[in-house]
């Protein structure tokens, strides 16, 4: 059965929208990844404008953030305090990247600066998070432990430990100077902004790798810092730019909330190894897909203005 | 007085006559004057007629496309060629190319002037094979004729201008808003001895409301010898319009109505979870 997007202008079979919904949905339950990298392009590829795809996923990860937060919250797995911390962060970095981006604009090269951007963070946090998590599952296959790393670790551990307003955060059982959490959520707001993306794919392995919290609280934290990030996209999206289309994320939506609920209740049965190597894997994926895009010719050289 | 009875009636019998002999002279005159038409039909301005079957095409909630089929009466034995188009605005496109000779990006954009949204060409033979390149450009008819009117900046010479806009077509025949083709007109000669011409085409759910015009060009010796016009409208109605025009008149109402569905929506499938104990 097919629908008419008003805003996007087109019909669409409504099955791909739920379709594609779920299968995203299912990935920020697992994961606590929006899925905006995912979605994004392939809501273009079924011949949504790129500015009407982008906005209207912004729409749809309000909800499935919202259901997928909601599951990890009744089971203890939010760290609210983190994520406030990450979240004053995270705007602030936003503020700064979209200056940055409009800088970039000016100069004529801000398309280069994104693809780059785009490669170079997904490549290597996917490679760092399947080599981490690949050591791991070898490691408790072994038994062995690695001091080394320990060693390394703790030098980490000293520095961010001498940093002041150290504060505990009860949920993940970490202590953490204040500005650990508002730095780092910075940062990510900053390329999040400028690679036009929620940023969790890139919050997720900083909370794991940088902040130490356990995985399956990273997810729910993720979700709850998303939840709020993408309410303000929509609403200046839809405010600026009146290209959210209301009915597409609402078939989004039916998949993606949907979706977030099996993926909650997948990612329990997983181990964190699992959960890092499969997100990993995704990663790296997308990471291939990009660079076979700026490698390879494109069968059209021109586009719509607007969007990724 | 018998005399003058005998002048008076030879008077009028003359001037009787002098009015037979009018009404004549007009009714031969007039007799001349169709023989002639007849004779000249073929450079006559006859006939052309032209009438979109569905000239108001309606978007709603389940609208995925349309057909629309063009009739009317032609002379006989003359070509035709039909063009539907939207009115003429300009349009900014992003433009790939290569940097440093290998990475492909967004290099810049380019800016179509006069260049119409929607553009369809019909036509009973190969366009180029019946009307000069003179008569294509003054009526637009054609891919050549239309990038010779569309104007795109910056571009450096003719050459490049050629490429982009075939980059451009292509770009828009992907999005099925632009096409070409010969031989889908039916034409048959009628009892009066015009030319009946009729043509059934899909009309694109990926054409945007507003207003299109329908030209039918009837085409003798490469040249077009007359031309007629018709009407398509498409609307949205009902909730699609009120969505759409809520988005662009209400902005900060749509965009909190946008987030308080997904709100509730993921609230309503958690809910829906916990009762079936999906969640534990």
């Amino acid at each position: 059965m097919y629908l008419y997007l008003p805003i996007a202008l087109t019909s669409i079979n409504i099955l791909i929208p739920v379709g594609l919904g779920l299968a995203v949905g299912l990935l920020s339950g697992l994961f606590g990844v929006g899925g905006g990298f995912l979605l994004t392009p392939l809501l273009i590829m079924f011949g949504i404008p790129s500015t009407v795809a982008a906005a209207t996923d912004s729409n749809q990860i309000v909800a499935a953030s919202t259901s997928g937060t909601y599951a990890h919250w009744r089971v203890g797995n939010v760290d609210f305090k983190m994520g406030l911390y990450l979240l004053v962060g995270g705007f602030a970095g936003g503020i700064v990247g979209v200056q940055a981006i409009k800088l970039l604009h000016a100069m004529g090269n801000a398309d280069f600066v994104i693809k780059i951007t785009y490669i170079l963070m997904l490549g290597i946090v996917g490679v760092y998070m399947f080599i981490e998590s690949l050591q791991s599952m070898r490691k408790k296959k072994d038994g062995a432990a690695e001091e080394a790393k320990e060693e390394k670790e703790s030098a980490m551990g000293r520095f961010l430990h001498s940093l002041p307003l150290q504060t505990r955060f009860e949920k993940s059982g970490i202590t953490h100077s204040v500005f650990v959490p508002i730095v780092l959520g910075g940062f990510v707001g900053i390329l999040a902004a400028i690679m036009g993306v929620g940023g969790g794919f890139l919050m997720v392995p900083i909370m794991v790798y940088l902040l130490r919290m356990p995985m399956h609280v990273v997810v729910g934290t993720s979700l709850f810092q998303i939840l709020f990030t993408c309410i303000e996209v929509t609403f200046l999206q839809a405010y600026t730019n009146h290209s959210v289309d209301f009915l597409l994320a609402v078939l989004l939506l039916v998949g993606s909330t949907v979706g977030a609920q099996i993926g909650t209740v997948f990612g329990r049965k997983l181990k964190a190894e699992q959960l890092k190597i499969l997100l990993a894997g995704i990663v790296l994926a997308v990471t291939v897909k990009i660079v076979f895009e700026v490698t390879l010719t494109p069968a059209l050289l021109l586009s719509q203005v607007g969007g990724h | 007085m018998k005399n003058q009875f005998k002048i008076q009636n030879a008077k009028f019998k003359f001037q009787t006559e002098v009015r037979k002999m009018r009404v004549m002279a007009a009714l031969i005159l007039t007799f001349a004057f169709c023989i002639f038409q007849f004779a000249f039909a073929g450079t006559a301005q006859a006939m052309l007629t032209a009438i979109a079957n569905h000239d108001h095409i309606t978007i709603d909630f389940f609208y995925h496309g349309s057909t629309v089929s063009v009739r009317g009466i032609s002379d006989p034995g003359v070509d035709l060629v039909i063009k539907i188009t939207s009115p003429e605005g300009h349009q900014v496109m992003k433009q790939k190319g290569k940097i440093a000779g290998v990475l492909w990006m967004n290099v810049g954009q380019l800016k179509f002037e006069q260049t119409p949204n929607f553009y369809e060409v019909f036509s009973t033979k190969k366009v180029e094979d019946i009307l000069s390149v003179e008569e294509r450009e003054k009526y637009v008819i054609g891919y050549p004729a239309l990038a010779k009117h569309v104007d795109i900046t910056p571009v450096a010479n003719e050459e490049e201008k050629t490429k982009w806009f075939d980059e451009f077509v292509k770009f828009k025949e992907g999005s099925k808003v632009y096409t070409t083709s010969f031989g889908k007109i039916d034409t048959k000669l009628n009892a009066e001895g015009s030319q009946d011409y009729y043509i059934l085409t899909d009309w694109p759910y990926q054409a945007q409301p507003g207003d299109y015009l329908v030209s039918v060009y009837a085409v003798k010796d490469n040249k077009v010898i007359e031309q007629a016009q018709a009407k398509v409208n498409v609307e949205q109605v009902g909730m699609v319009k009120t969505l759409a025009t809520m988005a662009q008149n209400s902005p900060a109402i749509y965009g909190f109505l946008s987030i308080g569905v997904a709100l509730g929506a993921g609230v309503g499938v958690s809910m829906v979870f916990r009762k079936g104990g999906g969640s534990h």
